[in-house]
């Protein structure tokens, strides 16, 4: 990265800010990704918070034993849309018909952590730690992802990365995206500066940044520093312009809104490379509905919500992959409140220009009571690590996976190669 | 260096005799305390109260440091650890309106219909109340439920045309817009707004009591659009002087739910500003996080006032057990997390045996509705067993297995609900209840009902793992988010020996060196809660309406009662310092500064003019003369809000940094022809509220 661009990002964002802004074409050159390589590729991981019930989301629908461990909750084999003679999604998510025959989506069915943990709370800090069973791992996985890439303070020099490099989209900063690199929390662009329309705002912006660069206050200065970083350069590159594409319709609620604030900041060219968002409303104790119902009105807004982002992205969505999680499973059979109880494995979703779509991945272990996880719940095959490593070092190009995801005994030989 | 005594720092500001370079050495001077690693000076006695308010409320008012300070802290912690001593009157008088607050369940589901009473009227189950007012409420839901029926219908006609558009149930229920003006609903409801609007205006005209009348007298059908289309200043105007009961009902013509949740929400805001019993609060804040409900599933909109007001609140500061019990028999978390609905798998009502005679009627009339769409529940449902053992008693770690979960789940079969959206109230129903001794953690729980449970909840509240659990979340409320082992053994050892006595172990904590330590003072990051709070109160606004306060948390991620997973907020800064977060905050110390958080009112002037303001022999005379004096010169209001709102606690950085930009003619308000003029104090007030140095307590 040369020394140039970056004094003029800093200086050009810095000038933005209070006064006249630069011509658009201008700050877009300045703060774009210079680079053609690794910099404009981006990883987007979806989490959906409360443990989403795979088996009725990818359904097995030629398991004889799926229909009898659900007699009222199963998805009919009449409704569930079919993939490939043996799975079927949920007919709520049918925006993922297309997106799958183009080749774009592929499937892990049976993945998850190896830890045994029933917890939403613990599982999910697995998760987003990336080191299941370790609780004093105290960064995320996908802050880790970044150290080792181009921008990030080991590989360059520490000024020279954009200030929205690593973004969550929601009021806080996740624990997957916490840690050594700096990272922003953007809970509404339209919010994201200081003193609104003020006649003041620029000076009090200005003197709040002094006070928090100067602080000694750690904890809030390095964050301050972030943000202010953040607000300059989306002053500059103004992602208001970038309003969704005609034909990409995002459902209303936060995570239509989380996605679509999303694909704004990635259109505008802020140079996001890793971004997260998530979605709760998945702990279906009671009455999880099948076809219609409460776990079908969720996947429309998730399925619909991707979809429309992936849509909005066009041609971005080339060098765009797409990872959705859960924090484990629900149980193989319904319980006594025709909903699910917590369990094990699950399904992920990985959609991208170089994802080889289009197929189930994964070994499926079957859901006969023998080879069910401790006699209740669908058992893991595919480690939720293995595929955010071929990820990582295949497609963002970080080949440190010992650093990303430590103790897991990672062989590329073992990748599912799900990628072109 | 020392601090200056609190005395003498008084009689420095209020004289108002201190040259602005003498407060920079002042700030400087301050700052060293606060270095990490040189904070080794123990507290003084006015530094102490500074803590102890910073800790055990929401945040020192104007001149409550002194207070404390005159009162003797370690008095003060006693008296708060005594709220019935301490008089609450003002705040009871603030929340008088807010009648909900004082009705059962039950009644306030009367008063403000659900979806599902006013279902049953629709389909003829239950007839309209006779009292008018009332019976104005339930017509403008009816006609709402009629047209929202209709609408279905027409929507699944389109559907059945096009299979696409799903709606998400994520945020509401309304429907999603449809987004071309050609559409003749769109045009209908056009038109209705217009009709409505021209009511609203002559009805604004008339006085109180004739406009409530007139309302009453408008059909469903009106009161809807009428509900419906005044918002903001004019639904204000609609409501002034009116009394609460009718201010009530006019709110509940558009959403009858909506009005006691806003008056739940207010009261929480209100409490939190304005409580005497700040501790009180305090730990009702602790309690109810700890036990979390969320508001929006069903049921839990209307049965969070009791929850509050009757599991929560009268346990904050006695014995664990009681308010484990509480809470476990409370309507809103057997409700919220399902066991409301656990059945036994070798129940009676599992098995299909028919009630007998003694189940009959009874004195608990007929059991719960089991049914969920036709069929009868049938079975054990984990959900209560396992977060009752990970998060209220022993945590994650606290040596249970998978098996414990299902047999705990099993002994708390029947713990159940009549009518739960009606308002019901607990109830064991002994033919949910599986038969049958269980094991739970090595313990046999002998086959006995209801009893098995309030046994298993006493062996919960007793073990080590829980004290130590309690123990340690309440040292990071209070001390630090990573807080000293040792301290958390102390507090553990007198959870034990003192049978869960919360105020016990409040009290261990209170009197420990750790609680002192030069180190934990201002170690704690504001959650947003605590911030906005601390904010409101450090600037002594008046606050009317606290709605905005409320849509502030909401951005920043804290709503009120709005947490959905069991696990409640976390209290550690690494969850709440971020840039959405602090944009957030910065945003709102400006805005609440210049007065433009709507409903509350902040007098920047009255604080520039320092503690003596607040001072009981300060009254009268002194006002006009100083207040000009103080705020004159920019340096000198700085010296004084730093006081005031941080009791100086602010570093050299931030203090030159605001210092310098009082320079700024925008912020100083100044003219170089015009030197007299005053500094913008609102300004001055917004970038200290919104100081990294505010941001912790």
């Amino acid at each position: 990265m040369s020394i140039t661009r970056r004094i003029f990002l800093r200086n050009g964002a810095l000038a933005v800010v209070g006064t006249t802004a630069l011509p658009g074409f201008l700050t877009r050159a300045a703060l774009g990704a210079a680079d053609p390589g690794a910099r404009s590729k981006r990883l987007v991981v979806i989490f959906q918070r409360g443990a989403a019930d795979g088996l009725n989301i990818v359904v097995p629908h030629a398991e004889p034993s799926y229909y009898a461990m659900r007699p009222t909750i199963n998805i009919p084999r009449k409704s569930v849309l079919d993939l490939d003679g043996f799975f079927g999604l949920h007919p709520a998510m049918a925006s993922f018909e297309p997106l799958w025959k183009q080749k774009h989506l592929a499937i892990v069915h049976a993945a998850g952590s190896p830890d045994p943990t029933r917890s939403h709370f613990d599982a999910q800090d697995f998760m987003e730690s990336g080191t299941p069973g370790v609780k004093v791992t105290d960064d995320g996985w996908l802050n880790r992802a970044l150290r080792e890439l181009p921008g990030s303070s080991a590989g360059a020099s520490a000024k020279d990365k954009s200030a929205f490099r690593a973004i969550a989209l929601g009021p806080s900063l996740p624990r997957i995206l916490s840690g050594k690199e700096p990272a922003v929390a953007v809970n509404n662009l339209n919010d994201f500066s200081v003193g609104g329309k003020n006649p003041n705002a620029a000076a009090n912006a200005n003197t709040f940044e002094a006070m928090y660069d100067h602080s000694v206050d750690t904890v809030l200065h390095g964050t301050g520093q972030e943000t202010f970083d953040a607000v300059k350069s989306l002053k500059a590159a103004d992602p208001a312009h970038y309003t969704p594409a005609a034909n990409a319709h995002y459902p209303k609620g936060r995570f239509g809104d989380s996605l679509k604030q999303l694909a704004q900041l990635i259109k505008a060219n802020l140079g996001v490379q890793v971004a997260f968002a998530d979605i709760g409303g998945w702990d279906h104790h009671v009455n999880e509905g099948s076809t219609q119902g409460q776990i079908a009105n969720v996947l429309g807004d998730f399925s619909q919500s991707i979809s429309a982002f992936w849509t909005d992205l066009g041609d971005l969505g080339e060098d765009t992959v797409v990872v959705t999680m859960s924090e484990f499973g629900r149980t193989a059979r319904e319980n006594g409140n025709r909903g699910t109880d917590h369990g094990h494995a699950n399904v992920m979703f990985v959609l991208g220009g170089p994802v080889k779509g289009g197929k189930v991945y994964g070994r499926w272990p079957g859901l006969d009571q023998s080879h069910l996880y401790e006699g209740r719940d669908l058992a893991v095959t595919t480690d939720f690590r293995l595929v955010l490593s071929e990820v990582v070092e295949r497609y963002l190009g970080n080949k440190d996976l010992k650093t990303v995801f430590p103790g897991f005994e990672n062989q590329p030989g073992q990748f599912l190669k799900l990628l072109a | 260096m020392g601090m200056p005594s609190p005395g003498r720092r008084l009689l420095v500001t209020s004289v108002l005799l201190i040259a602005a370079a003498l407060t920079t050495q002042f700030a400087l001077g301050r700052k060293k305390d606060k270095l990490p690693g040189t904070a080794s000076t123990p507290m003084d006695e006015h530094k102490r109260a500074v803590h102890a308010l910073n800790r055990l409320t929401f945040g020192p008012r104007p001149g409550e440091v002194d207070r404390v300070t005159r009162m003797g802290v370690d008095k003060w912690i006693e008296l708060q650890l005594h709220p019935d001593k301490i008089d609450n009157s003002a705040l009871d008088a603030r929340l008088a309106p807010f009648r909900t607050l004082r009705m059962g369940t039950k009644e306030i589901v009367e008063n403000f219909p659900n979806d599902q009473v006013i279902k049953q009227i629709a389909d003829g189950k239950a007839s309209l109340p006779r009292d008018p007012t009332r019976r104005a409420v339930y017509e403008a839901q009816l006609q709402r439920y009629e047209d929202k029926q209709e609408r279905k219908k027409e929507e699944e006609k389109d559907e059945a045309v096009k299979s696409t558009t799903q709606s998400s149930a994520a945020a509401s229920d309304v429907p999603a817009e449809p987004g071309q003006s050609t559409d003749p609903d769109q045009i209908r409801r056009r038109e209705e707004r217009r009709l409505a609007n021209l009511k609203t205006q002559e009805l604004l005209d008339l006085p109180p009591d004739e406009r409530m009348k007139e309302i009453l007298r408008l059909s469903p059908e009106e009161q809807k659009s009428l509900a419906a289309t005044t918002r903001g200043a004019r639904a204000d105007a609609l409501l002034e002087g009116m009394n609460p009961k009718q201010k009530e009902t006019v709110m509940s013509l558009n959403n009858p739910e909506q009005v006691v949740v806003n008056e739940l929400t207010q009261a929480k805001l209100l409490r939190a500003i304005d409580s005497e019993r700040q501790l009180d609060e305090v730990m009702t804040d602790f309690w109810f996080n700890h036990f979390n409900v969320f508001i929006n599933k069903g049921a839990d909109r209307y049965l969070l006032t009791s929850y509050e007001r009757d599991a929560i609140r009268p346990h904050v500061l006695g014995k664990f057990e009681d308010l484990l019990v509480a809470t476990a028999k409370s309507p809103a978390m057997l409700f919220y997390l399902d066991n409301w609905l656990s059945v036994g798998p070798d129940s009676e009502i599992a098995l299909g045996i028919p009630p007998h005679g003694r189940y009959g009627p009874g004195p608990y009339g007929r059991p719960p509705r089991l049914r969920t769409k036709g069929k009868q529940a049938s079975g054990l449902n984990e959900n209560y067993g396992r977060e009752l053992m990970e998060l209220h008693t022993l945590s994650v770690n606290g040596g249970y297995s998978q098996k414990d979960v299902t047999e705990v789940a099993k002994v708390f079969t029947g713990w159940t609900l009549q009518q739960p959206r009606k308002g019901g109230d607990f109830h064991f129903e002994p033919r949910m209840h599986e038969p049958g001794d269980k094991m739970v953690m090595g313990h046999r729980i002998k086959q006995s009902g209801e009893r098995e449970g309030l046994e298993v909840l006493h062996l919960l509240a007793h073990n080590p793992k829980t004290a130590h659990f309690i123990s340690q979340k309440l040292a990071m409320r209070f001390v630090s988010d990573d807080p000293p082992p040792a301290l958390v053994d102390r507090m553990t050892q007198t959870f034990l020996k003192k049978d869960g006595d919360i105020r016990e172990v409040l009290r261990t904590l209170f009197k420990s060196p750790e609680f002192w330590s030069p180190s934990a003072y201002r170690a704690k990051v504001k959650t947003p809660l605590e911030f906005v709070v601390s904010a409101v109160r450090a600037s002594g606004a008046e606050v009317d309406d606290t709605r905005a306060l409320a849509v502030t948390l909401n951005n920043m991620g804290m709503i009120l009662y709005g947490m959905q997973p069991p696990t409640g907020y976390s209290m550690k800064a690494e969850t709440w310092v971020n840039s959405s977060a602090l944009l957030g905050r910065m945003n709102f110390a400006l805005g609440l500064a210049a007065g433009k958080v709507k409903g509350v009112k902040v007098d920047p002037a009255s604080l520039a003019n320092g503690p003596a303001v607040t001072r009981s022999d300060a009254a009268g005379s002194n006002a006009a003369g100083s207040e000009k004096e103080s705020s004159a010169d920019p340096q000198q209001a700085l010296a004084t809000l730093e006081n005031s709102l941080l009791s100086g606690d602010i570093s050299k950085q931030t203090h030159d940094t605001i210092s310098k930009q009082l320079e700024d003619p925008k912020i100083s308000q100044r003219k170089l022809d015009d030197p007299k003029r005053p500094p913008n104090l609102a300004a001055i007030t917004g970038l200290i509220l919104g100081s990294p140095e505010f941001q912790r307590r």
